[in-house]
């Protein structure tokens, strides 16, 4: 399952262990950077920068990227495909590209694919159990932490019982056909409910016997936040700016002197 | 449909996160509330929640030939109530940003707004309505699960639309085009999923009908079976 494959590359990267605050600082500096800076050559920089920062530094494997990046991708190249046409004439069933749509659907896609690729720098780096760690030391209440924390803990429990029946299902020939693929979805989906129903149901029994009835604190791997990685991505953060508003000025700065 | 990281502009990815807040907001508040007077419903609202991200894995046939999950807007509307859905479906939106790269992290709002408020919030209404009307539980399941599943495919052309609006025809044009694009996967799958709502209550009804008491839910029972009458009565 891919989601495990992104949440497997997190606990095993070499970035794991630096601070999740540092981490989120890079990554959504380079997220506001992809949606604020011009798209070209912006997004372009922010793309290159975290998908190196992945596999390079970060240690990602480059597969675990590409497998994730199939989703994403799918619907950034529908909604671009849909902000390109447009009701004109000269063009097939009523329908045309102009330049202007073009370079919206362009610009748009450019966008998104940095900005996609610098969550994924997040998401590929940081387990979900340290994001919820840090964001409990920044003061989240405990009741929406609480809720987050056993909704991940249980849900690749849940993912694999899925998994599981499905096969079981598939093996009977529970796919075959159309019918047989709603009377076999609708089964998985209540057996896995009742399942997970009756996890919670013994996990509290568990829980309550051992007299717990706060907040579900677990214990927090510390990790400190680290001045160099912090001046770093700061540093990172305006090169990227910096170069990208310089290359966009420039034809202009050339003209204005005559060069251009 | 999951709005892609990126894809919309600044001003209407926050103007939607400030949309969603309140409603997200609320939902905290009553799963708080549920704690303190239920402590154990929270141990039940986490495997609910893991339950609503595992949907994922399951896969629904679509009249185009291509296949699709469920989203369980509609069956969390029915089983957990809008509010509650308004935080659990956050959080699950975060998760699959973050595991499996469906949404983003500044359209997580608008994503939220459409997939965990309007979605529910349509589809308990459609629920609630149709009992009304005294139609039979397995219609007003299934009237929740496409409804909610239209109102957010809906909703996301909208967002999209205002996000991109046509050089010509502006925000109404573009809404009809993404309507469109995104009608032939979205329109049979919302169907499919009402179909397997009623199944999957059907099967809830035989082989949990204790948990369907506990959440309110005892239309969703099958009808006990009438007593025979004693043989003297008959003559």
């Amino acid at each position: 399952m891919q989601g495990l494959a992104i949440d497997v590359a997190a606990w095993a990267s070499p970035w794991r262990h630096r601070s999740p605050g540092d981490k989120v600082l890079l990554a959504f500096g380079l997220v506001l950077c992809a949606l604020l800076l011009p798209a070209w050559p912006g997004t372009l920089i922010v793309a290159v920068v975290s998908i190196a920062l992945t596999v390079g530094p970060a240690g990602v494997p480059g597969r675990v990227l590409a497998a994730a990046a199939g989703g994403p991708l799918g619907f950034i190249l529908l909604g671009a495909l849909s902000i390109a046409v447009t009701r004109g004439s000269g063009g097939v069933l009523g329908f045309t590209v102009t330049s202007q749509t073009l370079t919206a659907a362009v610009q748009t896609a450019g966008h998104a694919i940095a900005g996609s690729a610098s969550v994924f720098l997040l998401a590929t780096t940081t387990p979900i159990s340290d994001l919820l760690g840090w964001a409990r030391r920044h003061g989240l209440p405990d009741v929406v932490l609480d809720l987050a924390g056993l909704i991940y803990r249980l849900l690749f429990v849940l993912l694999a019982t899925t998994g599981e029946i499905r096969a079981a299902q598939t093996a009977r020939l529970g796919y075959a056909s159309r019918r047989a693929t709603m009377r076999s979805a609708a089964m998985l989906t209540a057996a896995v409910l009742t399942r997970a129903w009756s996890r919670a149901r013994r996990l509290e029994e568990g829980l309550a016997g051992r007299g717990l009835d706060g907040p579900l604190r677990v214990l927090d791997d510390e990790h400190p936040s680290s001045p160099r990685f912090v001046a770093a991505s700061v540093g990172l953060l305006a090169a990227v700016t910096a170069t990208s508003f310089a290359v966009s000025l420039l034809p202009a700065a050339l003209r204005q002197a005559g060069l251009g | 449909m999951h709005i892609a990281e990126g894809f919309l502009p600044p001003l209407q990815a926050t103007a939607w996160t400030l949309a969603a807040a309140p409603f997200v907001v609320h939902g905290a508040r009553a799963v708080a509330k549920e704690a303190r007077e239920r402590p154990e419903s929270r141990l039940l609202l986490g495997a609910s929640g893991a339950f609503t991200f595992a949907l994922s894995a399951i896969k629904l046939p679509s009249v185009t030939g291509s296949s699709s999950h469920p989203t369980g807007t509609g069956l969390g509307a029915v089983l957990f109530r809008p509010p509650v859905m308004a935080l659990m479906g956050c959080i699950v939106l975060l998760f699959q940003a973050l595991l499996l790269a469906h949404g983003g992290l500044t359209t997580l709002g608008a994503n939220t707004f459409s997939m965990a408020i309007v979605g529910p919030w349509v589809g308990y209404g459609a629920y609630r309505l149709t009992l009304a009307l005294r139609a039979p539980f397995s219609v007003a399941v299934f009237a929740a699960m496409m409804l909610s599943d239209w109102s957010t495919y809906l909703t996301t052309a909208v967002q999209l639309g205002l996000a991109h609006p046509d050089p010509t025809g502006g925000a109404l044009a573009s809404t009809i085009r993404f309507l469109g694009v995104f009608a032939v996967t979205q329109i049979p799958i919302a169907i499919a999923e009402g179909l397997l709502g009623v199944l999957v209550f059907r099967l809830l009804g035989k082989i949990a009908p204790n948990e369907l008491r506990s959440l309110g839910l005892d239309r969703a029972l099958p009808p006990t079976p009438q007593e025979p009458a004693p043989a003297g009565s008959r003559i």
